[in-house]
């Protein structure tokens, strides 16, 4: 009860163009103004499980200096990986940190769902909150127009990954990496070759992750997932990007010998060398960095290769939330977090320098291409703001960084999203565990379970 | 398999395991318990006695189908033995094998590992794994979380089975059967159905108000409600000889008394063997610990070690099963007897 | 204690015992113990109310009820029953499942018996027999399954591979290939699960009286007779009880397709349970309760019929 009369509040100070979160909370004082005054403990995501003490350091730098800002907030980080398996059951826990993190295609049903908290009269205390991509800002709006997550970071476009040394050791040029499909599986097949052991090429495939990237293959090819609301998994995008990891795995066998890779086991395969090239977001470099001790050398990204006039890339990223359970000073906090951890550096000289600093004292990766959160114009301020700190290697980044404001960015589906993904992960298992899988079948079950998804989440 | 076994003076029953991982004695202690000849009768200090003798007959004692004769005759002689020794071969090779391979990786140098997992120390060993592992990944932390999860819900078990097992066979109130009925009842029920229930109990739970979630209270008190437990102890002090409780009372024994300086004294061996399987289902238990304690550092080693699997280096990760592994293993060492018998008696428990 | 044969519930009273004459006042009731047995009983009242009776009664309502934890349940008839039956990946969940217990059976059933009817006549050290072959029982299942992981590498250089390598076969890609993955899983759970077995086994063939061996071999029956026709007689009885109990544990395997597998490569190893799991904990978007509760109770059917042909089974052999 006491929400919906916030919320109704909430609305007509937002109609009223209101900035002041005290005109607009009148008789809800305890709930709906934040007293400034008030000492806050704020729970808020960290780093992913598994990083390095120097990344924590990092973090604890900048809580640090969150905390001389603000003294009456004690920042609390905690690590945290968001997957798509477990998330439901760590928001139903309510064990998630106040601020979380959350996928931009997740943001619209949690709004519906009431699981994340209004945060429109907060985010507009920043004097940027006008200044977001329309497009991104979109994904964490409800239907009565508020903001309710916020985009935070790690924007991006899927890139593909790939290994200079692997590429050096079957005598290909890594300064040339490939463009086209075809270009990458021969390179694929050179390294798989010369390094036995080694995936010339990965794929994802498990947890939702195989259906992201198959996603990401589709769309390269022209295809799309869905059309309204209508699941179009048998579009022939679909099929000859399948086709195309069949043969690299049953014709080359330039696939290595491990299918079930997530979102960390791929990244992790990929530092140790065990694979040639495989595809995901272009800031991916930052996690290879902090978790997974990449020499920098051996890194390289480039643009994934498009064929069809409809042809994209996959774009998508992270938006900060917070809990629905949040007080207003939870609240107020929260927005002084995201601010200062995720945004401001971009908007303001200062705080770019600083941050970056922090990041450079524990030799963390400053510079990693993402994609602008405000606009383009303002991202390549931001580069200049930072340039002479940058410590990752963007030389090796070029033929991507390059080539993606170009590019057409598409969304991921935009209705049940992971079930959509979860549909699509066994048929890539199965065509990469099955020589003899059939595709056109496996797509016609795995739509029909996504139409399944798609008719429920309504 | 997610079965345990229980055997008991040459009769046996099997539980099956939840998939909370508690004890779900599923029919068996029920219904085969009651009905095993001579069986469920292990009582008053007479049969502990007997207990014990048939622990040591049990794994030694016996001649069996091969007799004396059989023995010299030197054909027969020789088929045995060879038969005995490759199965002590094979035995050695599936049992001990495993872990003495995960001991020398938990030794070796990553890189080694990857390249030559069979080849012995190539390029010497890495003793650092270990500490690293414990240290850095902070295995003593998820030991202790183990430790302490064992611990309480072994008291909470143990406070459960020995009150329960008084009411309902030493102090027999009226409504004791009803709630005997309802016990039993719950062996019956396979644990999968409390799954998603129990979790939204933890959730919000009643009169204390709070989420439960990442208090280890979370695992504690549901592994209390293990019905195997109390038919055991019920079963055991059914065996009691009553004239020592009539006794005790006349010479003016509260409730209280004839629980705690009678009954439990005479009752170690069955208190033994449940605390046994108490210690060992927690030690063993993953689904629900991973379910209502998402906090990583309150969680047990069951639990992390899965979730560090990606993001560990190799050798470290398994010098950290091997260090898992390394105290039950010295447990089942020393105990063996207790843990034998309890085999036979009532039940390895495998989650 | 207890007559052959007679199922008794616990706690059940010697006729006579218990006939109190009833009480009236309630100085009376405290002073004959009633509040004692109160207090005492309350542990178990309390633990099993909460954490098993009502989740039980909880479990039921739930599975005519659409809930997102934030709002009211709303009551959606069979509408759960119906999404659960309609998923398309059911079918082959069970059909999974079952031939996971299948495999356990033919894995897991005649191995230990033959080891136990083996360490039974060894004369010295059965203790050393059997301590290692229970060996395996004691080690976490949870690292059991990370460390066969391990040894399951698909690479030419993994565990298993180098060593099947050294005989010429493989590399295979166990987990990572859909109809050796299901088997992968099942050796591994054997391996774990087989040395409790054989000790069942083992008790149940010590304590067969030799008088009976005796009376075997004055009739002139060999060794492979008096196991055939005096031993496997006598285990009739624990064979049965494993055999239904195996089943009926197997069928809620969940650990090692969950920490092997995910329930994959494309579906091959998806079992029931896994997907009750994923029905409430594995979507990203909030849990589906309503079906999760709804498979289990349709699970715990099943597995009630199970239990109740093994109580006849059981009943009637303890008769015999």
């Amino acid at each position: 009860m006491k929400y919906s009369r916030t919320r109704m509040a909430i609305a007509i100070a937002g109609a009223l163009a209101l900035t002041s979160t005290l005109v607009a909370c009148g008789d809800d004082k305890k709930d709906s103004a934040a007293d400034a005054n008030a000492a806050v403990t704020l729970n808020v995501v960290g780093l992913l499980p598994g990083a390095k003490p120097e990344a924590q350091k990092a973090l604890a730098d900048e809580v640090a200096d969150f905390q001389k800002e603000n003294p009456k907030i004690t920042v609390k980080t905690k690590d945290y990986e968001w997957k798509a398996t477990t998330f439901a059951a760590d928001l139903a826990g309510g064990t998630l940190p106040t601020v979380f993190e959350i996928p931009f295609t997740d943001a619209k049903t949690l709004i519906a769902n009431g699981q994340i908290a209004d945060m429109q009269s907060s985010l507009s205390t920043l004097s940027y909150a006008g200044n977001f991509n329309k497009n991104l800002l979109q994904y964490g709006q409800g239907p009565d127009g508020h903001t309710y997550a916020i985009p935070a970071k790690s924007v991006y476009a899927i890139g593909l990954h790939y290994n200079r040394d692997l590429f050096t050791s079957a005598g290909l040029d890594p300064n040339k990496p490939p463009t086209t499909w075809d270009e990458v599986r021969s390179a694929a097949k050179a390294i798989a070759t010369k390094n036995p052991g080694v995936a010339g090429f990965a794929q994802m495939a498990k947890d939702a992750t195989g259906g992201w990237q198959l996603t990401v293959d589709t769309y390269a090819r022209g295809g799309r997932l869905e059309d309204g609301k209508k699941a179009t998994l048998t579009n022939d995008a679909t099929k000859a990007s399948l086709q195309f990891l069949k043969d690299m795995r049953w014709t080359d066998n330039s696939m290595g010998a491990n299918f079930d890779y997530d979102w960390t086991g791929i990244n992790q395969a990929f530092a140790a060398g065990k694979v040639g090239m495989y595809t995901s977001g272009q800031d991916v470099y930052t996690s290879l960095v902090q978790t997974n001790n990449i020499n920098p050398k051996q890194y390289g990204l480039t643009m994934i290769p498009l064929t069809g006039s409809d042809a994209g890339v996959l774009g998508g990223g992270t938006m900060a939330a917070v809990a629905k359970t949040a007080t207003a000073n939870e609240k107020a906090a929260a927005v002084k977090w995201i601010d200062y951890h995720y945004l401001r550096k971009y908007t303001n000289q200062d705080a770019a320098k600083k941050n970056a600093e922090i990041q450079v004292a524990s030799k963390q990766p400053v510079g990693t291409p993402e994609l602008p959160i405000f606009s383009q114009q303002q991202y390549q301020t931001y580069q200049d703001w930072i340039k002479s700190y940058v410590n990752v290697p963007l030389d090796q980044m070029t033929s991507f960084t390059t080539k993606v404001f170009d590019a057409k960015l598409v969304n991921e589906p935009a209705i049940a999203t992971q079930d959509v993904y979860k549909s699509l992960d066994t048929v890539v298992q199965a065509v990469l565990t099955d020589k003899n899988a059939d595709i056109d079948k496996l797509l016609t079950d795995a739509n029909a379970k996504a139409q399944r998804a798609i008719d429920s989440a309504g | 398999m997610t079965g345990q076994h229980q055997a008991r003076e040459g009769k046996s029953t099997m539980t099956v395991t939840n998939p909370t991982g508690r004890r779900d004695a599923g029919l068996a202690a029920a219904s085969a318990w009651g009905q095993t000849p001579g069986g469920a009768g292990p009582a008053g200090s007479p049969k502990a006695v007997r207990l014990r003798k048939r622990r040591k007959s049990n794994f030694e004692g016996g001649r069996g189908y091969v007799s004396e004769k059989d023995w010299r005759t030197p054909r027969v002689r020789f088929t045995m033995r060879t038969l005995h020794t490759v199965l002590l071969a094979l035995l050695l090779v599936v049992g001990v094998g495993p872990m003495l391979l995960l001991a020398k990786f938990a030794i070796t140098p990553t890189q080694d590992i990857i390249r030559t997992p069979l080849a012995i120390f190539p390029h010497g060993v890495a003793l650092s794994n270990i500490s690293i592992a414990w240290n850095e990944v902070q295995i003593r932390l998820y030991f202790m979380n183990t430790i302490w999860l064992a611990i309480g819900s072994w008291f909470v078990q143990m406070v459960v089975a020995t009150t329960g097992g008084y009411v309902l066979s030493v102090l027999r109130p009226a409504w004791g059967k009803i709630v005997n009925g309802l016990v039993i009842a719950t062996l019956f029920v396979p644990s999968v159905v409390l799954l998603v229930p129990l979790y939204l109990t933890v959730l919000n739970p009643p009169v204390i108000g709070t989420s439960l979630i990442n208090n280890f209270l979370a695992v504690w008190l549901p592994a209390g409600a293990s019905a195997f437990n109390v038919v055991l102890m019920t079963r055991f002090f059914d065996g009691l000889p009553r004239e020592v409780f009539e006794a005790a009372k006349v010479d003016g024994a509260s409730s209280f008394r004839l629980f705690w300086s009678v009954v439990l004294p005479m009752s170690k061996p069955i208190l033994g063997v449940v605390s046994v399987f108490a210690l060992i289902t927690s030690w063993k238990d993953f689904l629900w610990p991973m379910l209502v304690l998402k906090d990583p550092t309150k969680q047990p080693l069951s639990v992390r070690l899965p979730a560090i699997a990606s993001q560990t280096d190799l050798g470290v990760f398994l010098a950290a099963l091997a260090i898992s592994t390394l105290i039950p293993v010295i447990f089942f060492i020393a105990f063996q007897r207790l843990f034998l018998s309890g085999a036979g008696l009532g039940g390895a428990v495998k989650g | 204690m207890s007559a052959p044969g007679a199922l008794r519930p616990t706690g059940n009273h010697q006729p006579g015992t218990d006939r109190r004459p009833r009480r009236r006042s309630l100085a009376t009731w405290v002073q004959r113990g009633g509040l004692s047995s109160v207090l005492f009983a309350l542990p178990v009242l309390i633990i099993f109310g909460v954490f098993s009776w009502w989740p039980i009664v909880r479990s039921i309502v739930m599975s005519f009820q659409k809930t997102n934890l934030i709002g009211t349940p709303t009551w959606v008839g069979w509408k759960n029953f119906e999404f659960v039956l309609t998923d398309p990946d059911l079918p082959k969940a069970i059909l999974n499942t079952l031939y996971f217990a299948l495999l356990a059976l033919v894995f897991g059933y005649p191995l230990p018996l033959v080891t136990a009817v083996l360490i039974s006549s060894v004369r010295r050290r059965k203790g050393l027999y059997s301590v290692l072959a229970y060996l395996p029982v004691v080690v976490p299942p949870v690292v059991a399954v990370l460390l066969w992981k391990f040894f399951y590498d698909g690479a030419p250089d993994g565990v298993f591979n180098t060593i099947l390598g050294y005989v010429g076969l493989g590399p295979y890609a166990w987990l990572s290939d859909q109809s050796l993955a299901m088997p992968s899983l099942v050796l591994e759970a054997t391996w774990a699960a087989a040395g409790g077995t054989v000790i069942i086994y083992l008790a149940a063939l010590l304590s067969v009286p030799d008088e009976l061996y005796d009376a075997a071999e004055v009739d002139g029956a060999g060794i492979w007779r008096r196991v055939w026709h005096v031993s496997m007689p006598q285990l009739r009885g624990v064979l049965l009880i494993t055999f239904i109990l195996q089943i009926i544990g197997t069928v809620q395997v969940f650990l090692e397709p969950y920490l092997f597998t995910g329930g994959g490569p494309a579906g091959a190893t998806l079992t029931v349970l896994l997907m009750i799991y994923d029905y409430a904990f594995g979507r990203s978007l909030g849990g589906n309760y309503g079906a999760a509760t709804a498979l289990s109770v349709l699970l715990a059917t099943f597995l009630a019929i199970l239990s109740l042909v093994y109580f006849k089974l059981t009943s009637g052999w303890s008769k015999s």
